[in-house]
């Protein structure tokens, strides 16, 4: 798995707009999209207010739903079970260390995720079910579908640092520097090295 | 002794092919067991090797599953995340504890390690075997062979999980004794791990300690000879099949496994397989030997006693049966020797039969006669009483066998064998000498006895024999002679009893009686017989004349030539007494030549002279078996110019019967000639009247016996001389009778009409000087006429 795989991504600025929509693609070296990659813009030189946000990390048939949960720093997530065994939910990631011990249904108190980073969950009587919760310090973030594009929306005017996060890569690409202006509207190809 | 040494024989072969044949197969088992065990050690070597592969193969999975569960250890995994640096060290030591692991090592994903339980001494280096982290990378975990800090371990890696890898635990497990051990238990191979390169190059063994450092030794120089190839130690008294193995480490350091399998050990089972057919063997052996030994002795001991028993029969010794209950061979051999020993008993009594007895009339022999008659006798002279014996001679027998066959002869000796032993007592002895002569002894107290058996005898023989048809009288002469009245010994017995009865036969009497001095006489006859070949040559026979007077005319006819002999010491010698001799000695020829020469002689000289006279001479029965007798006649009495007819020939009857026909050849031959033939001593010969006849004689001449007695008084004479003359006078004989002593008996003989006459009454025997005055006398004066002169 040390294999060097390339991701492109592309993004697209529309033509006019207050608020912009960027469409990014995330390609392999080899120009295939890469899917399931989290891509977000953090901008820079200014903070962005912390929403009262939440998030859940549903577990069904043993398997954490999703599998990737990008979050803004300081969102709360609940952790529910759908399940009708028990799991024991933890994390020895730096970001945020925690274990839910063995339960069923909702626990009462979300997991508030404060420090951006990668949180690796797993749960310790079940080896093989992982997810990741990406945090990051922006509310610019998506998903990249099955074709390896992801759409920011709603992104205002500034100066951002375009970055991209996914499981197996094994070092973050440089960030993209991005200016977004009134009526700027442009593609961008990220390649990132997993 | 050579049954004996049969017996040794059976066994010492019985031994030799055992022993052959066991060893043979000792040897065979030796080699095959040491080949079969080479193969199995190497064999063993191979598995033991496969074993070992294999049981660190296991074990690694173990160690590598064991390490996995403690890597997935919630409280681990926790304490390397999160932990500070002593926290993790200590998890580490409480966690290696658990599975026994002697070397833990963390990593970070980087490679670097973050702690170690080898007093952090690797800390913060590179993990120093990459190599497994690599493979760990690509398969999630990784097991390995490695030479770590002089001992071999085996390692196991595995991700710590988060549950993605957060770092690497890595354990390492030393393959020490313990491991070994197992395995030697389960292949009976000393195992050794070896590292040349090492600075203490034997690492860790099964062996102990002195065996290491001569393994070690020994081993140290040799290269690996590489796959299957078994090489040999020998490590203190034992020796070693070992096979050098490299094992795969994952550092690439060159250790070897050396396995190796105790040849003494292996040969064990063998040893003891051998050990058990050596006993077998020996067993057998001794159980063979013991068979033989008894077979032998079965075979050897009625052989042993078929021996005793020749020896036996070999001193003559018939008389035990051999019966030996085996049906075999030797039973068989056991029956044909008893069937010989029968065989030979019965041979031998028959030889000592014939030895002992007469074959014709199955009674004791001369030898066995003589035997009896030695033991009586010395019995005899022990405990007193007489021995006396009896010697028989049958008269007449040659004639019987002559004209009644040999058969009829053979069966007339067995029928009076058969007589005279029923006629004695048991205790007596009936033996036949030979031919037909008869022997008896018995035991008397008194000589008169002697007379009794005899008269018994003869009495027995008077009965006539009638055999096939035939009837016939048998008369016997007996001798007898006593001990110890006429001999003191057997041998002396036996010949006075031999002249006693020659004495009966010359007396024709039935038996005589020994009479002492016979013997003496005897004697004089063996020395007269010596002397007789000279009696010619030294002049000293002569010849006597006695006449015979024809009784019709009283005129002296003939004169009989009668030879006497001067002996220089017996004086005067009687024909009787020295013919027989003569005839025994074969001289007799010579004397009757002698006879005849000077009779014919005198005669020619009386009638030249004028006295008519016929000379007479006797012919002995030999002299009829000399062919050139007549030719010799002849010429004497053609040299002296005497006519034949003045010579008379007298021959007895039984010399004619000794052989009849050559005889009558010689007499007809004769009576060719113009010689004149009388029958001498007529009546005593048993001659046929029908062979009479057919003799060409002119005479005939009474027995003197049937005359010497002739009186008025003896009618039985008078009817035989009177029937002889007339017997005579019928065949156209001239009768002469001899013997006449008196005058009564010459008026018989003239009464009778006898034609001669010869004896005492008219003279005696005389000198041919005398003879020749006499006859002058008697011519002149006749006889007969004058008889009353002169009486």
């Amino acid at each position: 798995m040390s294999r060097t795989i390339s991701l492109v991504l592309l993004l697209s600025l529309p033509a006019a707009a207050r608020a912009a929509t960027i469409t990014v693609d995330v390609r392999d070296a080899r120009g295939a999209g890469v899917a399931d990659a989290v891509v977000y813009a953090v901008p820079e030189g200014r903070e962005l207010p912390l929403g009262k946000k939440t998030a859940i990390m549903d577990q069904k048939n043993r398997t954490f739903v999703p599998h990737i949960l990008p979050i803004q720093t300081g969102t709360s997530v609940r952790f529910p079970n759908s399940d009708d065994i028990r799991h024991q939910v933890y994390s020895f990631s730096p970001a945020k260390v925690f274990q839910l011990p063995l339960y069923e249904g909702t626990p009462a108190n979300p997991v508030v995720f404060d420090r951006a980073g990668v949180v690796t969950l797993g749960c310790n009587i079940h080896d093989r079910m992982s997810a990741y919760i990406v945090i990051v310090d922006t509310p610019y973030f998506a998903t990249t579908t099955k074709k390896g594009r992801a759409q920011l929306p709603q992104i205002g005017a500034g100066k951002y640092a375009l970055r991209v996060w996914y499981p197996e890569m094994a070092n973050e690409p440089a960030p993209v520097p991005l200016m977004l202006g009134a009526s700027e509207n442009k593609g961008l190809v990220v390649t990132i090295r997993k | 002794m050579q049954l004996r040494s049969f017996q040794a024989k059976l066994v010492y072969l019985t031994v030799a092919v055992l022993v052959l044949l066991q060893t043979a197969t000792l040897i065979a088992v030796h080699v095959a067991g040491e080949r079969t065990m080479r193969l199995g050690v190497t064999d063993e070597l191979r598995v033991g090797r496969g074993v070992l592969d294999r049981t660190l193969t296991v074990r690694g999975r173990q160690l590598s599953i064991a390490v996995s569960a403690l890597a997935s250890d919630f409280a681990f995994r926790e304490a390397i995340a999160l932990a500070d640096r002593p926290t993790i060290i200590s998890a580490l030591g409480n966690h290696a504890n658990r599975v026994h692991a002697e070397a833990v090592f963390v990593m970070g994903l980087d490679g670097i390690v973050v702690a170690d339980t080898l007093n952090e001494r690797y800390a913060g280096r590179p993990f120093p075997l990459p190599s497994l982290v690599r493979e760990a990378e690509r398969r999630g975990e990784s097991t390995a062979i490695v030479a770590f800090e002089g001992r071999p371990y085996q390692f196991v890696l595995v991700p710590i999980l988060g549950p993605r890898p957060i770092a690497w635990v890595c354990m390492g497990f030393t393959i020490d004794e313990t491991v070994l051990n197992d395995i030697r238990r389960l292949t009976s191979l000393d195992i050794s791990l070896w590292n040349p390169s090492g600075e203490n190059p034997l690492v860790v063994s099964t062996l102990r300690t002195n065996e290491r450092a001569e393994l070690v030794s020994q081993i140290g120089a040799r290269p690996p000879k590489g796959g299957d190839a078994v090489d040999t130690v020998s490590l203190g008294d034992d020796a070693f099949e070992v096979l050098i193995h490299p094992l795969p480490t994952a550092d690439g350091s060159p250790i070897q496994v050396v396995l190796q399998r105790s040849i003494e050990e292996a040969r064990r089972p063998y040893r003891r397989l051998e050990l058990q057919i050596f006993a077998l063997s020996t067993l057998a052996l001794i159980v063979a030997v013991i068979a033989a030994y008894f077979f032998a002795r079965g075979v050897s001991s009625p052989l042993q006693r078929l021996a005793q028993e020749a020896q036996k029969i070999e001193r003559g010794d018939y008389s035990t049966a051999l019966q030996m209950p085996q049906k075999d061979e030797i039973g068989k051999l056991a029956n044909a020797f008893d069937s010989m020993r029968t065989a030979i008993a019965e041979r031998e009594e028959q030889i000592r039969l014939q030895a002992t007895h007469d074959s014709l009339t199955g009674l004791p022999n001369r030898t066995l006669f003589f035997d009896r008659l030695s033991h009586a006798i010395a019995n005899a002279k022990r405990n007193g009483g007489l021995v006396g014996m009896i010697m028989m001679d049958l008269d007449r027998f040659k004639e019987i066998n002559d004209t009644l066959g040999h058969h009829f002869g053979d069966d007339l000796l067995i029928e009076i064998g058969r007589r005279l032993s029923q006629t004695l007592r048991a205790s007596d002895t009936v033996a036949r000498l030979g031919g037909d002569e008869f022997a008896v002894t018995f035991l008397a107290s008194d000589p008169s006895e002697a007379n009794n058996v005899a008269l018994r005898i003869a009495a027995t023989l008077e009965t006539p024999f009638l055999l096939g048809g035939v009837s016939i009288e048998v008369s016997g002469s007996m001798g007898i002679a006593l001990y110890p009245l006429h001999a003191e010994d057997a041998a002396t017995l036996m010949k006075r009893a031999d002249i006693a009865m020659y004495d009966a036969k010359k007396n024709h009497i039935s038996y005589a009686i020994y009479e002492q001095g016979r013997d003496e006489h005897s004697l004089r006859r063996l020395a007269i017989l010596s002397e007789l070949r000279h009696a010619i040559a030294r002049d000293e026979l002569d010849l006597h004349y006695q006449p015979k007077i024809d009784v019709g005319s009283g005129r002296a006819v003939h004169a009989e030539a009668l030879v006497r002999w001067r002996h220089p010491v017996h004086g005067n010698l009687s024909p009787d007494e020295f013919i027989p001799l003569a005839e025994q000695s074969g001289n007799i020829n010579v004397i009757t030549k002698w006879v005849l020469r000077k009779a014919i002689g005198h005669c020619g000289e009386w009638n030249a002279a004028g006295v008519e006279l016929t000379v007479a001479v006797n012919l002995s029965a030999l002299d009829l078996f000399d062919p050139e007798l007549p030719t010799y006649i002849s010429g004497l009495l053609s040299e002296v110019g005497l006519s034949p007819s003045k010579l008379v020939l007298e021959i007895t009857e039984s010399a004619v019967m000794k052989d009849p026909a050559y005889a009558l050849r010689i007499l007809r031959d004769l009576k060719s000639r113009g010689v004149t033939l009388a029958i001498d001593d007529y009546g005593t010969g048993y001659s046929s009247l029908a062979h009479l006849k057919r003799l060409p004689v002119d005479e005939l001449k009474i027995d003197k016996s049937f005359v010497l007695n002739l009186r008025n008084a003896s009618t039985d004479d008078i009817v035989i001389v009177r029937s002889t003359i007339e017997l005579g006078h019928n065949m156209g004989l001239r009768v002469i009778a001899e013997g006449v002593e008196t005058a009564e008996a010459w008026d018989i003989l003239k009464g009778l009409g006898c034609d001669m006459a010869q004896g005492y009454f008219i003279s005696r025997p005389l000198p041919a000087a005398e003879f020749r005055t006499w006859i002058t006398k008697a011519q002149n004066g006749g006889f007969g006429t004058s008889s009353t002169a002169r009486a």
